[in-house]
């Protein structure tokens, strides 16, 4: 039954470490997404740059808050 | 006196720079008039802008004056659209499967919470490759700004002078119903050839784009080329 305990524990430690991972690699992609549609909006200035860039900023931020629930909660 | 020695070529494009001439009367109109042209808008998520009032784009020239702004229909977007609300429902049918109950409150909050962020990126990554994939006619040139997704993009520029050949394709029962196609631009610059695809009012813009090589000749022939 301890065994049982024991792999269990061991699966959730390795599904978090995966979902922290997974988180990670998320923010380094909205850090692009936010690069990008800074340059996006230079380029072409059509009087929506402000919602846009702030849409962009929002992902980002979610997904740090998820990522501190992520280590705070799992 | 016999029009004989009138040149046969003038005669015919009289009509042209007449319509020429009626597109450098709408350039030169106050503000407040261009507010009230067809096809005019103040709605920065239009797909079709006419002398829109506040589009500027990287390397424009300070006496460039941008004629069209165009990007796809908007009825381009409902496929994304109805898979978005989809992936939206998606967690409400998670329970039905034994193994997401067994899990713990803490991971199926996270699981479900991440879901939802996913599906959040995949509407503003559908969303900014819509309202950036642009296509702008001013009235030196065009340019078309291929945003492929987020991390592609291309920009293709050819001059009014050099477009040779303009192809308007409306083809199937949505885009007949809903007035949208393809307009495809010969050119005789490197990028052989630009298509502007599924744009709102296709003749309309390949009229305009007429109007303004006729105007750009015209321009030539009294040597005021910019």
């Amino acid at each position: 039954m301890d065994e049982l305990v024991g792999l269990n524990d061991t699966f959730f430690s390795f599904a978090k470490a995966g979902i922290i991972l997974l988180l990670f690699i998320y923010l380094v992609f909205t850090i692009i997404v936010v690069r990008q549609t800074k340059i996006m909006t230079e380029t072409l200035k059509v009087g929506f740059e402000v919602t846009i860039k702030t849409l962009s900023l929002i992902q980002m931020l979610m997904v740090i808050l998820l990522l501190v629930l992520a280590v705070i909660i799992l | 006196m016999p029009d004989i020695f009138k040149s046969s070529n003038l005669q015919k494009n009289d009509s042209e720079l007449h319509k020429s001439q009626e597109l450098k009367t709408i350039r030169s109109l106050p503000e407040k008039e261009i507010h009230g042209l067809k096809g005019h808008s103040h709605n920065p998520l239009a797909a079709f802008c006419y002398f829109p009032d506040h589009v500027k784009f990287v390397n424009q020239d300070p006496e460039e004056k941008v004629v069209l702004l165009l990007r796809k229909h908007p009825v381009t977007n409902i496929k994304w659209i109805f898979f978005a609300f989809i992936m939206i429902l998606i967690p409400s049918f998670l329970p039905l499967f034994e193994f997401f109950e067994s899990l713990p409150f803490e991971y199926i909050t996270m699981i479900t919470l991440m879901w939802y962020l996913f599906t959040f990126t995949f509407v503003l990554e559908r969303f900014l490759v819509w309202f950036f994939h642009v296509s702008i006619i001013t009235d030196e040139r065009i340019i078309e700004v291929d945003f492929v997704h987020l991390f592609y993009r291309e920009i293709t520029d050819a001059n009014i002078d050099q477009i040779q050949d303009v192809t308007v394709e409306v083809g199937g029962g949505i885009r007949t119903f809903m007035h949208f196609g393809n307009v495809v631009i010969q050119t005789a610059a490197e990028v052989p050839k630009i298509e502007l695809e599924d744009i709102p009012g296709p003749d309309m813009v390949a009229r305009i784009l007429r109007d303004l090589r006729i105007e750009e000749e015209q321009e030539k022939l009294e040597g005021r080329v910019r």
